[in-house]
């Protein structure tokens, strides 16, 4: 017990910084990759078949293999095969990598929500619009992107809670997010080794937070209410 | 002058022929009821005047001017389109509100976003926003909205959702008011109040266009009625005479089989 | 073997991408901007091949200021301190090299299974870690001359430790080694039980939760680890079952690993590997 009240500020200090780089990818990864896979989706929409072929492929692609083999190919593809490290050795490059990664993976996912989303919208929408002379591009953001996002909601959640968990993939890359900083012990650091129990407690981390996501977005689903 | 004219508009869905050889005009302030079974081409030919679909063919005029000619292509571009398009205004049968604005903001949308191309919109953006309100308030007056404005559509009744959508149309001042069977999505005793209300225009001298199965509110409230069979205009001519003297069989067969239900 | 499977799985990787490509462009045009492209992809990497050959890696490491040094959390080697500086045997005699080609030296904690992967990538400059010169890191790596001595050693719970002293007394144990160490080595050739787990600190702790009877791992660590004021009182070790030496792993066709040598014997001479290696405890594997 006594030991454990000397290992305990170590552990969450490490814990703590780690967790920051999780957040940190996380919040990223959501800047990205919604608008990214919003444009996604609409080459998978496109009239031209070429372009929408190409979409699609790129889709299943991404969502076709491990997101842990497109970290290892995004990161070292490009020192390796092409002579050219982009990225650098150090944290920031790693961080780079996992975010591009990351980025692309969760965009390919969102399209395909998105794309159902947009058209599960009845026609009479656009027709509505269009008569009322409005370009294609109002009709989308003044009276399809609300409507949508409502519908597509629940699933995007579903995707945020999950995105929060996949994180942790990063470390394939040493990005040394939370559960690498617990495992650290494991493997021993900082005069502690053979520790499983910092291990444990990164589960409560991602649990608060994901606690906190659910609320927020549950909160957002509330505010969607108001029209049906 | 005549406002509307329509020349020999065709209209193909892969082999199948939906309009052929069209021609039909409209003086101003005219009503004109298009009748027929389903399936005869009255809805087609109601979306090719507001051009949410493109004739193959044929020629529309409103006032004078050649909005589309199916051998020009330029009358066939988007832009050219959307402008076109605002001479005629548009209820569908199934309102197609929005449902995340309200009554008024129904209303009101179209407008302001036309608003913002105006050169002065920056400078005037208050007063003109309030004068886009002012008027979009009494056209909801005016369908007997006053208390709803501030309603989203799925607080409102059928019959109410239709007249927003009908004060949606007017807010853009068009020169013809097209109906595509405005009563038949709702509830029987709600189609009085949306009838009253078109009633209401035709009386105020609006120009319009109503695709319906209502026998009796067609005879009533238009002019000049068209019978539409199988692509054809089979007969066309002022309202009284064709509902009570029709001159063609499948005409007469049409109304009686009406009468009967 | 590991850096090979890697490779293709990169190439095919790559393939398919590729087929991507031509599959959505049907025109004769764009297939042929693919193949240009592969072919310029191909030049690119030759000539990269080449300049590394050619150019001296230490003038481009002292032009961007930066040795990026790959390691693990592995004391006495290299472990944080209380404030979460790098220090240890190793940390401290890759600082003191840094500040003699007059460089910043980055420690950055990788993935130890991906080390040559790492190298070869470029995003490391070397692997400075109290790495074992096997036969497979001397002919992926370039590597400097050996500059510490380690053997294989066996750990097992102090109350038994009286009972396995020779290793004919080995033969009915089941050992926790970490997959693909030279540890796992050993047990192959002395025909021992063993299960092969994800490091050495893990292969303890299997012992410590009595899933495994016994572990082999690196007697550096082993100083380190276990015994008397470590985290595994209760642990002791026992037979070693083979010597080997430390040494740190370059680029392949790297000057580094040269300049690095001439670094260890100046240090040598001048004391100061002495010096680092006491305050670490392991100057009596140091070689001289």
């Amino acid at each position: 017990m006594e030991l454990f009240l000397e290992q305990l500020p170590i552990v969450l200090k490490s814990l703590n910084v780690g967790f920051l780089q999780t957040l940190k990818l996380f919040a990223v990864t959501l800047i990205g990759a919604l608008p990214l896979g919003l444009l996604i989706s609409f080459g998978t929409m496109s009239r031209l078949a070429p372009v929408k072929t190409l979409f699609k492929i790129i889709i299943w692609i991404v969502r076709g293999t491990p997101l842990m083999i497109q970290l290892l190919i995004i990161f070292y593809f490009p020192g390796l095969v092409l002579g050219n490290p982009i990225w650098g050795g150090g944290e920031s490059g790693r961080f780079a990598a996992a975010a591009v990664a990351f980025i692309f993976n969760y965009a390919c996912y969102f399209s395909e929500i998105f794309r159902g989303g947009i058209q599960s919208i009845p026609i009479g929408q656009d027709e509505a619009g269009l008569v009322l002379g409005m370009t294609k591009t109002q009709i989308f953001f003044r009276v399809k992107l609300l409507q949508m996002i409502k519908r597509i909601l629940p699933p995007v959640s579903n995707e945020i809670l999950t995105l929060v968990k996949d994180t942790s993939l990063a470390r394939i890359i040493a990005l040394q997010e939370v559960i690498w900083a617990g495992q650290s012990f494991m493997k021993g650091s900082q005069g502690i080794s053979g520790a499983i129990w910092p291990m444990f407690f990164t589960a409560f981390y991602y649990l608060v937070f994901n606690g906190i996501l659910t609320v927020l977005l549950g909160r957002l689903e509330r505010k969607m209410e108001f029209f049906r | 002058m005549a406002v509307l004219e329509v020349e020999h508009i065709c209209k193909s869905f892969g082999h199948t022929e939906v309009l052929k050889d069209i021609s039909f005009s409209l003086e101003k302030s005219q009503v004109l009821s298009i009748i027929g079974s389903s399936g005869s081409g009255k809805t087609t030919l109601l979306r090719c005047l507001n051009f949410l679909e493109t004739p193959d063919s044929g020629v529309i005029k409103v006032n004078g001017n050649t909005l589309f000619d199916g051998g020009n292509a330029n009358t066939k571009q988007e832009a050219a389109i959307r402008e076109n398009r605002l001479h005629f205004g548009m209820v569908f049968q199934s309102f197609n509100l929005f449902p995340q604005y309200t009554a008024l903001g129904n209303v009101m949308l179209a407008r302001e976003l036309q608003a913002k191309k105006r050169p002065d919109y920056k400078a005037n953006k208050k007063q003109i926003r309030a004068e886009i309100q002012q008027e979009a308030e009494a056209l909801l007056e005016q369908m007997g909205l006053k208390d709803r404005m501030y309603n989203y559509p799925h607080q409102l009744s059928g019959g109410q959702c239709q007249r927003v959508a009908i004060a949606r149309a007017l807010a853009l001042k068009p020169d013809i008011l097209c109906f595509d069977e405005p009563t038949s999505a709702l509830d029987p005793e709600l189609t009085g109040e949306v009838l009253k209300v078109i009633k209401g225009l035709a009386d105020q001298k609006m120009t319009m266009i109503i695709v319906t199965h209502e026998m009796a509110f067609a005879r009533d409230v238009s002019n000049h009625v068209i019978f539409m069979d199988n692509g054809y205009i089979l007969e066309q001519g002022e309202s009284r005479a064709l509902f009570e003297n029709p001159k063609e069989e499948r005409t007469r067969q049409f109304l009686t089989r009406f009468k009967e239900n | 073997m590991k850096r090979k499977v890697l490779a293709m799985m990169l190439i095919g990787a790559m393939a398919a991408s590729m087929a991507a490509c031509g599959s959505s462009s049907e025109t004769a045009e764009s297939s042929a901007a693919a193949s240009a492209a592969a072919e310029e992809t191909e030049a690119a990497s030759e000539a990269a091949e080449e300049t590394e050959a050619a150019e001296s890696e230490v003038e481009a490491i002292k032009a961007k200021g930066e040795l990026v040094v790959g390691i693990t959390d592995f004391e006495p080697m290299d472990y944080k301190d209380a404030d979460g500086n790098w220090i240890g045997f190793d940390a401290d005699l890759a600082n003191a090299f840094g500040e003699s080609l007059g460089v910043t030296v980055t420690f950055q904690e990788i993935d130890w299974d991906n080390k040559i992967l790492e190298l070869d990538g470029g995003v490391i400059d070397c692997v400075w870690n109290g790495m074992t010169l096997t036969d497979e890191v001397k002919s992926a790596m370039e590597t400097t001359e050996a500059y510490l001595n380690n053997s294989q050693i066996v750990v097992v719970k102090a109350d038994v430790a009286d009972q396995y002293q020779d290793v004919e007394s080995l033969k009915d144990l089941n050992f926790a080694v970490e997959a693909g160490s030279a540890g796992e080595e050993e047990a192959v050739n002395n025909e021992l039980n063993y299960t092969g787990v994800q490091n050495q600190a893990a292969a303890l702790m299997e012992i410590a939760s009595g899933t495994a009877d016994a572990a082999i791992i690196d007697s550096l660590m082993a100083a380190a680890m276990v015994g008397e004021g470590t985290s595994y009182e209760d642990l002791t070790y026992t037979v070693a079952l083979s010597d080997e030496e430390y040494g740190v792993g370059c680029r392949k066709g790297s000057d580094l690993a040269a300049a690095l040598n001439d670094f260890f014997q100046a240090s040598a001479e001048d004391g100061t590997m002495d010096q680092i290696a006491e305050t670490y405890g392991v100057q009596a594997a140091l070689i001289k």
